[in-house]
C-alpha cells in the first residue's frame, strides 16, 4: 500500500467518520465559540448560557435517535464505533447537558464570570463521555476517560473561595492520576499480549489464545496471569470513574466539597458514561459482536497495522506447541477481511464459546465488586449528617445496583444472548431513569442551599409546611432511590433482579435484595425529617420561588411517568441494547 | 339537513347537556350563587337547551325530512268484524288529489290480496338505529352505546324536555324555602324541637338534572341493555327525590318502598332479558352494522317480524333453536327447513309450541319491568306514598315522564309481543285503571289523589296497548303527561298557598288564585276529555276517544272479553268524577279553612307562567299543527313499528283476535265510542257538580249509606295491608329469627375463635418479642456499627487514599489468583452451566 493510497483512504474514512460524529463536533465547535468569545470586549457581554444551551440542544439535535442508525459503524479507522448504544449514550449524556444548563441557570451557580470557564468544561468532559460511551480502542478507553476526568477535576474546584472545595479537587486530581496511571498499565498489558488495541480484534485474539484446544494442552498459561491482572488494572481505573468500592474514596469528600451543581454532573453523566464503557469493555473482552457487513474491508486492512506484531504470540504460541498440534493452528491464515477473520476459529460461536472463561473472570470480578460497593454504599450512608455526603454514598450504592446486570449479561453470553441483552438493556434503563433521580435530587438540593443557606439534613426539618411541593418531589426521588413502585425507580430495580434470576446469581440477587432492604433506613430518613420532625424555631422563613419549584416538578414527574408507563424509555433500551449482541 | 347524520348529534348533545349540569352542581354546588342558587339557573338552563335541541330536531330535522305515511283505508278482511263498512278516511280527500285513481286502486287490491296487509305495506318506517360507543364486549355479548330514533323518539324527547323545562322554572319558585336554613315543621326531634337543617336548593336541582339525563338516555337507547341501564337510574333518581325529605320517616319509607317495589318488576325484567340474549343473540333494537362488514346485523325487531315476512310476527330462528337445544343436541342438523318443521310443530309439547312459551315468556318478563315502573296493578302501591317527595318531582317524574316510561318501553317492544302478552297487558291495565280510580274518588289528599288518577291513566294506556291499540296508547302517553303534569303543578301552586295536602281544609281558592284555578279547570276538562264530539276537544278528548275505539273495536272480535270495554267506559265516567271532586273541594265553594284561606296568595309569576303555558298545551296538543296535516297522531303513525298494523290471531289462545288498528276507525266504533266518552264523561261531571258543586246530596251521607264500601275505598282495596301481611310480615319474622341465628349461633362460633386466636396471638407476641426482635435488632446493631466503622474509613487524609488505591488493587488481585489458582480450565465453564 502506497502513502498515497494510505492518505487517500484515511481522508476518505474520516469524511465517512464525521457523519456518526456530528455532535460531538457541534460540541467541540460550542466550546471554542464559548472561549473565543471571551476574548473580544464586544461579545464578551454575551451570556454563555445561551451558547452552551444552544450548543448542546443542537449536538442533541444531531445526536439524537431520530437518526436512526441501522448498522454499526466504526469511525476514524476503529477507533470509535457508532451504534445505536453508542446513540443512547450520546441522547443520554447531551440531553443532560441540556437540563444541567437550564439547572445551573437557576440555582445561579456558576455566577456569569465564571460560568464561561464552567460550561467549557462541562462541555470538554460531556465530550470526552461521549467517547467513553464510544471507544472501540483500548487508546480511547484511556482518553476518553481522561477528557471526562481533567475538566471533573477542575469543576470540583469550583468554588474558589473554599477550602474544602479545593481541597476536593486535590484529592480528586491526585486520585483520579493514580487509577489513570494503573489503568494505563492494564491497558498496555493487554495490548501487548493480544496485539491489537482495537478492542473486537483483542477479544477474536483472546478467543483464540482461550480455545479449548490450547488450553488443554497448556498452551499460553503463561500469558493468563498476565491478562488477568490488566484485566483487573483496567477494571480499577473503571472503578474510579464509577466510584465503586475499593476505589470510591474520593467520592463523598469531593461531593462534599464541590457544589451540588457539580455533584449532579458528576454522579449523573460521568457514571452513565462509566456504566457504558463498562459494558463495552465487559463486552469486548467476552463475547464477538457480529460481524459488521456493510463496513469497507479497507479501512479494518487500514488500521491492522497491528497486524505484524498480532502475529508474534501466534508464533510463540506455536514454538511452544507440540508439532501434534500445529496442522490445528495453522488454520490461521486467511489473509485479510473483517475482525473475525483473525481467528483460526473460522466460526463465531466457537470464538463465543472460546470466552467463556473470560467471561467467568469478568463476572466473577465485576460481581464481586457491585456487591461490595452496594453493600458498602448503604451502609456508609447511615450516619450521614450533610445531604450531599449521604448522597455521595448513595449513588455509589446506585453504581453497585447499576454494575450488577454486566456480570449477569456476562453470564448470559455464551448461552443465551438475547437474555444477556435483556441484562444489558435492564442497565441501559436504570441509567436512564437515573438521570432525572440524580438530577432532581441535587437540584433540589441546591435550590434548598440557595434559600436556607445550609446542606445539613436537621434543617430540612418540617419543609413541607413551607415547601410542600419541592419535598414532594425530593421524597417521589428518594422513594424512586429505593425502588418501590409506581416509580421509574422500581421498574429499574426490576428489571436488574430478574437479570440476575435469570442468570442465576443468586448470592449477587440477595446481596442487592438485602441492600435495597438496608437503604430504606437512610432515604427515608430525609424523607421523615422533611415532612414528620417539628419545624426548628429559629428557621428563617423559606419559600421557593416558582421556577425552581416548575423545574424539580419537571424533573421529578418522569419518575412517575415512566414507572407507570415504561414502556417508551424500554423500548429506547432496547433499541440501545439491539446492536450489542 | 340529513337526519341521518344530524339527529344522533343533536338529540346526543340533548341528551348529554343535563348531564354535564348534574356534573357541575356535584361538584360545585353549594357554591354556585348565594345558597346555590346558581345551581337552579343551571340546571334550568341545561334543560332548556335540551329542549330547544329537541325542539328544532322535532320541527325542522325530522317533520321536514320524512314523509307522513298515507291515509289509511281500513278494510274490514276480518271475518270476525262481519260486514265492510265504508272507510272513514279523515283526509280522503287530500288523499286523492295526492295520488291518482290507479295507485289508489292498486292499493286497494294489494290490501284485498294479504291478510296481514293493514294498507300501511308501502310505507317503510323511518328510524334511525346507530351506535356511539362500545362498552365492552364479551363473546357474542356487545355492550353499547345507541341510538335508535324514530319520530317518537324525537317526540318523546321534545315532550320530556318542554315539560321538564316549564317544571325546572316552577321549581325554582316553588323550592325557594331551600334557599336558606330550613325548618321541617313535619320533623320532631326528641327535644320537641322541630328540625333545623340547611337548604338544599343545589341538590333538588342536582337530582333533576341528573334526573333528566336519564330519562333521555331511556328515550334514545338503542338497545334494552341500555334501556335496563337507564330505567334503573331513573329509579334511583326517583329514590333520592322521594326522599329529599329524608329526615320524615313517611318519605324515607316512600323512598324505600318505591325502590323495592320497582325491584321485583325489575326481576321479571332481567328475566326477559335473558330470554331475549339467550335466544336472539342480541340486545339491539334497530339494525346496526357493529362489525363494520357492511351489512347491518338484524336487530331484536327484524328478527322477530322480518321483511322476508312481510313483517309479520313470526318466532324468531334463534327461539326456536333455544327451544329445539335438545333436538339440536342429539345431533339433528339446524336446516332452514328443520326449523320450518319446528316451527310450524304447535301440538302441546312440540318444539314450536315451547319457542311461542319463550316469546311469552320473555314478553311478560318485559312488562313485568313496566308494571312496576309504571305502577301497575299489583305492583301500583309505590306511587302513591311516592308523593312525599316535592312537588314538582310529582309532575315531571311520578306522572309525566318517569311513570310513563313502562308504557313508553311496551310501546317501543309491541313488536315483539305475541298476542297472549298483549292480553295479560290488556287484562293488568284494565284492572289497574278501575282500582286506582275508585281509590281516587275518597282521597282527602290532594296529590294522592292525582296519584292515583295517574295510576288508573296509565292502567288506560296500558290497555289500549293490550288490545292492540298502539297509537291509542302512546297518543294518551303524551296528551297526559302534558295534563297531568299541569294538574300535579296546580295542586302544588295550591299547597303552596295554603300549606297543607288535606282538601278538607280548602275551598273557594279560584277567588285568591285565580291563575291556579282556573288552569286547573282546564286540565280537569282535559284529563275528562271535553270537547264537543266530531267537532273539536281538548287533548284528552282525542286520546280517550281513541282507547275506547280500540276497545271497543277489540270487545266486537272477542265478545268474551267484553268487560275490558266496559270498564274503560266506567272508568271514563270515574275519572270525571274525582277530578271534578278535586277541582270542586279546592277551588270552588266556600272556604272551610278560613284561617289558610286568609293566608293563601296567587303563587309568584315564575310558578304560574309555566303553568300557563302547560294549559295551553294541554287544550292544543292533540290537534295538527294549523295549515297542515301533521300532529302527534300522524307521528306517530309514522313510528308505528314495521307490521303491527294487522289483525292478529293468537297461537295458543286460538279465539284471541287483535283487531287492526284502524278498523276502530270505522264508524262503527269510532262514532259510538265517541258518544260512549262524551256521555260517560258527562255522567262523572253531573255527578261531581250533584255532591260538590251545587250540594245536592251531601257526600258524607252517601258515604255512611254505602259505609263498607267507602271504607274499602278509603284503605285503599287494603292492598297495603295485604302485602303488610303476605310479603313484609313473614320476611320481618324470618329475618328477626335469622339475626338471632346470626347473634347466638354463627357470633358464639366466631367470638370462640376470636378468644382462640388471641391466645395464639400473644404467644407470637412473646416469640415476636423476644426472639425474632432481639435477632433483628442484634443484626441492626451490628449493620449499624459496621456502617460507622465504614464511616471511620474515610478519613480525608490524601496519603491514605492513594495508599488504598494500592491496597485495594493488591488486595483483588490476591482475591482474584485465588480464583485463577483453581484448576482453571474447563471446570470454570460450569459457572455458565454450559456441558
Amino acid at each position: 500500500m502506497s502513502l498515497y493510497d494510505l492518505m487517500h483512504s484515511l481522508t476518505a474514512d474520516s469524511m465517512r467518520s464525521v457523519g456518526g460524529f456530528e455532535g460531538e463536533l457541534v460540541l467541540c465547535a460550542t466550546i471554542v465559540l464559548i472561549l473565543l468569545l471571551r476574548i473580544p470586549r464586544l461579545t464578551s457581554r454575551i451570556d454563555s448560557f445561551y451558547v452552551m444551551l444552544v450548543g448542546s440542544a443542537v449536538a442533541l439535535y444531531m445526536a439524537g435517535p431520530w437518526h436512526p442508525v441501522e448498522q454499526p459503524s466504526q469511525l476514524f479507522t476503529g477507533l470509535l464505533i457508532n451504534d445505536t448504544f453508542t446513540v443512547y449514550f450520546r441522547t443520554l449524556l447531551l440531553f443532560f447537558a441540556v437540563l444541567f444548563a437550564i439547572f445551573t441557570r437557576i440555582s445561579g451557580v456558576p455566577d456569569r464570570d465564571a460560568a464561561p470557564d464552567v460550561y467549557a468544561l462541562v462541555l470538554g468532559a460531556t465530550l470526552g463521555m461521549c467517547i467513553m460511551a464510544s471507544a472501540n480502542n483500548a487508546l480511547m478507553i484511556f482518553l476518553g476517560v481522561e477528557m471526562a476526568s481533567v475538566p471533573s477535576y477542575a469543576l470540583a474546584g469550583l468554588l474558589k473561595g473554599r477550602r474544602q472545595s479545593s481541597e476536593a479537587a486535590i484529592k480528586y486530581a491526585v486520585y483520579g492520576a493514580g487509577t489513570a496511571g494503573i489503568m494505563l498499565y492494564g491497558i498496555s498489558l493487554l495490548c501487548g499480549v493480544l496485539g491489537s488495541a482495537h478492542i473486537p480484534t483483542m477479544g477474536v485474539r483472546l478467543a483464540e489464545l482461550l480455545q479449548p484446544a490450547n488450553l488443554e494442552a497448556g498452551v499460553g498459561l503463561d500469558t493468563h496471569m498476565v491478562l488477568a491482572l490488566g484485566g483487573l488494572m483496567v477494571m480499577v481505573g473503571l472503578a474510579f470513574k464509577l466510584s465503586a468500592v475499593p476505589f470510591h474514596f474520593w467520592c463523598p469528600d469531593v461531593f462534599e466539597g464541590a457544589s451540588a451543581e457539580v455533584n449532579a454532573f458528576l454522579s449523573v453523566a460521568s457514571k452513565a458514561a462509566a456504566l457504558a464503557l463498562l459494558a463495552r469493555v465487559a463486552i469486548g473482552f467476552g463475547y464477538i459482536a457480529p460481524p459488521i457487513e456493510t463496513q469497507a474491508e479497507e479501512q479494518v486492512a487500514l488500521f491492522n497495522v497491528a497486524d505484524e506484531p498480532a502475529q508474534q504470540p501466534e508464533t510463540k504460541e506455536q514454538e511452544a506447541k507440540p508439532p501434534a498440534e500445529e496442522e490445528e493452528v495453522l488454520l490461521v491464515e486467511e489473509p485479510s477481511g473483517s475482525a473475525a477473520a483473525f481467528s483460526p476459529l473460522a466460526d463465531r460461536a466457537e470464538q463465543i464459546a472460546a470466552l467463556a472463561p473470560a467471561r467467568d473472570y469478568l463476572a466473577w470480578v465485576l460481581a464481586f465488586m457491585a456487591m461490595i460497593t452496594c453493600t458498602f454504599g448503604n451502609l456508609a450512608a447511615y450516619g450521614q449528617t450533610n445531604i450531599k455526603r449521604l448522597l455521595a454514598y448513595s449513588t455509589i450504592a446506585q453504581a453497585g445496583y447499576m454494575m450488577m446486570p454486566v456480570p449477569a449479561a456476562m453470564v448470559l453470553a455464551g448461552s443465551n444472548p438475547a437474555a444477556a441483552q435483556g441484562a444489558i438493556q435492564a442497565m441501559v434503563f436504570y441509567a436512564g431513569a437515573y438521570l432525572f433521580m440524580n438530577l432532581g435530587a441535587f437540584a433540589i438540593v441546591a435550590f434548598l442551599r440557595n434559600v436556607l443557606l445550609s446542606e445539613e439534613i436537621e434543617d430540612y426539618a418540617g419543609l413541607i409546611r413551607r415547601a410542600p411541593i419541592t419535598v414532594i418531589c425530593f421524597s417521589l426521588i428518594l422513594v424512586s432511590l429505593i425502588g418501590i413502585p409506581p416509580l421509574a425507580g422500581f421498574v429499574g430495580k426490576f428489571q436488574i433482579f430478574s437479570a440476575l434470576v435469570q442468570a442465576k446469581l443468586w448470592i449477587v440477587l440477595l446481596v442487592a435484595g438485602l441492600n435495597t432492604a438496608i437503604s430504606l433506613y437512610y432515604y427515608l430518613r430525609v424523607v421523615k425529617t422533611m415532612t414528620i420532625d417539628p419545624e426548628p424555631e429559629t428557621r428563617r422563613p423559606v419559600s421557593m420561588s416558582f421556577i425552581p419549584g416548575t423545574y424539580v416538578v419537571l424533573v421529578s414527574v418522569p419518575l412517575l411517568i415512566l414507572g407507570i408507563w415504561p414502556e417508551s424509555l424500554n423500548a429506547l433500551a432496547r433499541m440501545a441494547t439491539g446492536q450489542l449482541f | 339537513m340529513d337526519p341521518v347524520s344530524t339527529l344522533p348529534v343533536l338529540l346526543g348533545l340533548a341528551w348529554l347537556v343535563p348531564l354535564a349540569s348534574f356534573t357541575l352542581i356535584v361538584l360545585f354546588g353549594p357554591r354556585m350563587g348565594k345558597a346555590g342558587i346558581g345551581a337552579g339557573y343551571l340546571a334550568t338552563g341545561a334543560i332548556l337547551t335540551s329542549a330547544i335541541l329537541s325542539s328544532f330536531s322535532l320541527f325542522f330535522v325530522w317533520i321536514p325530512a320524512y314523509d307522513m305515511p298515507e291515509p289509511s283505508h281500513p278494510v274490514a278482511a276480518d271475518s270476525a268484524h262481519g260486514g265492510a263498512h265504508e272507510a272513514e278516511v279523515h283526509d280522503e280527500a287530500a288523499h286523492k288529489e295526492e295520488h291518482g285513481d290507479d295507485d289508489h286502486g292498486e292499493q286497494h287490491a294489494e290490501s284485498s290480496h294479504g291478510e296481514h296487509d293493514g294498507g300501511h305495506a308501502h310505507f317503510d318506517k323511518p328510524e334511525i338505529a346507530g351506535e356511539w360507543y362500545t362498552l365492552g364486549k364479551f363473546g357474542s355479548l356487545r355492550i353499547t352505546i345507541g341510538y335508535y330514533i324514530d319520530s317518537l323518539t324525537v317526540m318523546m324527547f321534545a315532550m320530556v324536555t318542554f315539560i321538564a323545562t316549564c317544571i325546572h322554572f316552577y321549581a325554582i319558585g316553588y323550592m325557594h324555602d331551600e334557599l336558606h336554613d330550613y325548618v321541617d315543621h313535619e320533623v320532631t326531634l326528641e327535644d320537641g324541637q322541630h328540625l333545623h337543617r340547611p337548604g338544599r336548593f343545589h341538590r333538588f336541582f342536582q337530582y333533576l338534572s341528573l334526573f333528566c339525563f336519564s330519562m333521555l338516555g331511556l328515550v334514545i337507547a338503542g338497545n334494552i341493555a341500555m334501556v335496563f341501564v337507564f330505567w334503573e337510574l331513573v329509579g334511583i333518581c326517583s329514590y333520592f327525590l322521594i326522599g329529599f325529605y329524608i329526615e320524615r320517616k313517611s318519605a324515607s319509607n316512600a323512598a324505600n318502598k318505591a325502590f323495592i317495589v320497582n325491584r321485583v318488576g325489575d326481576f321479571g325484567m332481567i328475566i326477559g332479558l335473558m330470554v331475549i340474549f339467550a335466544t336472539l343473540g342480541t340486545f339491539a333494537f334497530g339494525d346496526v352494522d357493529a362489525d363494520g362488514d357492511g351489512t347491518p346485523e338484524p336487530g331484536i325487531f327484524s328478527q322477530v317480524r322480518s321483511p322476508e315476512n312481510d313483517y309479520a310476527l313470526v318466532v324468531p330462528d334463534g327461539v326456536i333453536k333455544a327451544a329445539a337445544a335438545s333436538e339440536i343436541a342429539k345431533g339433528v342438523e339446524a336446516t332452514p327447513e328443520q326449523i320450518q318443521s319446528w316451527r310450524e310443530d304447535m301440538e302441546p309439547g312440540g318444539v314450536g309450541r315451547w319457542a311461542y312459551w319463550l316469546m311469552i315468556i320473555a314478553g311478560v318478563g318485559i312488562f313485568c319491568g313496566c308494571v312496576g315502573k309504571s305502577a301497575q296493578f299489583p305492583l301500583h302501591v309505590w306511587l302513591p306514598d311516592a308523593m312525599e317527595g316535592p312537588t314538582p318531582v310529582s309532575a315531571l317524574v311520578h306522572s309525566a315522564t318517569m311513570v310513563a316510561a313502562g308504557v313508553y318501553l311496551v310501546g317501543r317492544f309491541f313488536p315483539f309481543f305475541v298476542p297472549e302478552v298483549l292480553l295479560v297487558i290488556a287484562i293488568i291495565g284494565c284492572i289497574t285503571l278501575f282500582v286506582a280510580a275508585t281509590i281516587a274518588i275518597t282521597a282527602v289528599d290532594i296529590k294522592r289523589v292525582l296519584a292515583y288518577s295517574t295510576v288508573s291513566q296509565l292502567g288506560y294506556m296500558m290497555l289500549a296497548l293490550g288490545v292492540g291499540g298502539w297509537s291509542a296508547g302512546v297518543f294518551h302517553l303524551m296528551t297526559h303527561a302534558f295534563f297531568k303534569s299541569l294538574l300535579f303543578m296546580c295542586s302544588g301552586s295550591v299547597i303552596h298557598a295554603v300549606h297543607t295536602n288535606d282538601m278538607t281544609h280548602m275551598g273557594g281558592l279560584r277567588k285568591k288564585m285565580p291563575w291556579t284555578a282556573y288552569t286547573m279547570l282546564v286540565g280537569c276538562l282535559a284529563i275528562m276529555g271535553a270537547g264537543v264530539p266530531f267537532t273539536i276537544g281538548l287533548s284528552g278528548h282525542y286520546s280517550k276517544d281513541a282507547i275506547l275505539a280500540q276497545a271497543m273495536s277489540f270487545e266486537a272480535a272477542n265478545p268474551m272479553l267484553g268487560w275490558l270495554f266496559y270498564v274503560a267506559a266506567a272508568g271514563a265516567a270515574i275519572t270525571a268524577f274525582y277530578m271534578f271532586r278535586l277541582w270542586f273541594l279546592t277551588c270552588a265553594g266556600e272556604p272551610r279553612d278560613k284561617h289558610r284561606y286568609d293566608h293563601a296568595h296567587e303563587s309568584p309569576k315564575v310558578m304560574y307562567v309555566p303553568l300557563v303555558i302547560l294549559a295551553v298545551m294541554a287544550v292544543i296538543v292533540g290537534w295538527s299543527i294549523y295549515g297542515t296535516p301533521v300532529g302527534i297522531q300522524k307521528l306517530l303513525e309514522q313510528a308505528r313499528p314495521m307490521g303491527i298494523l294487522t289483525t292478529a290471531h293468537g297461537a295458543l289462545l286460538t279465539d284471541l283476535v287483535h283487531p287492526d288498528e284502524h278498523l276502530s276507525h270505522l264508524e262503527e266504533f269510532h262514532v259510538a265510542s265517541t258518544w260512549y266518552a262524551t256521555l260517560t264523561g258527562l255522567a262523572g261531571l253531573g255527578l261531581a257538580i250533584v255532591f260538590y258543586g251545587v250540594r245536592v246530596l251531601n257526600p258524607a251521607e252517601v258515604a255512611n249509606q254505602f259505609k263498607r264500601v267507602y271504607k274499602f275505598l278509603v284503605n285503599k282495596w287494603y292492598f297495603d295491608e295485604l302485602y303488610n301481611v303476605i310479603f313484609v310480615k313473614p320476611v320481618l319474622l324470618v329475618s328477626s329469627r335469622v339475626a338471632d341465628f346470626d347473634k347466638k349461633v354463627i357470633d358464639g362460633l366466631i367470638d370462640t375463635l376470636a378468644i382462640g386466636t388471641r391466645m395464639i396471638a400473644r404467644l407470637d407476641d412473646m416469640i415476636d418479642r423476644y426472639f425474632v426482635d432481639g435477632l433483628i435488632n442484634a443484626f441492626a446493631g451490628w449493620t449499624y456499627a459496621v456502617a460507622l466503622w465504614f464511616r471511620g474509613a474515610e478519613t480525608g487524609r490524601l496519603r491514605q487514599y492513594v495508599m488504598f488505591i494500592v491496597l485495594g488493587t493488591v488486595v483483588l488481585f490476591i482475591l482474584i489468583t485465588f480464583y485463577l489458582s483453581a484448576p482453571l480450565a474447563p471446570s470454570l465453564s460450569t459457572l455458565e452451566g454450559r456441558p
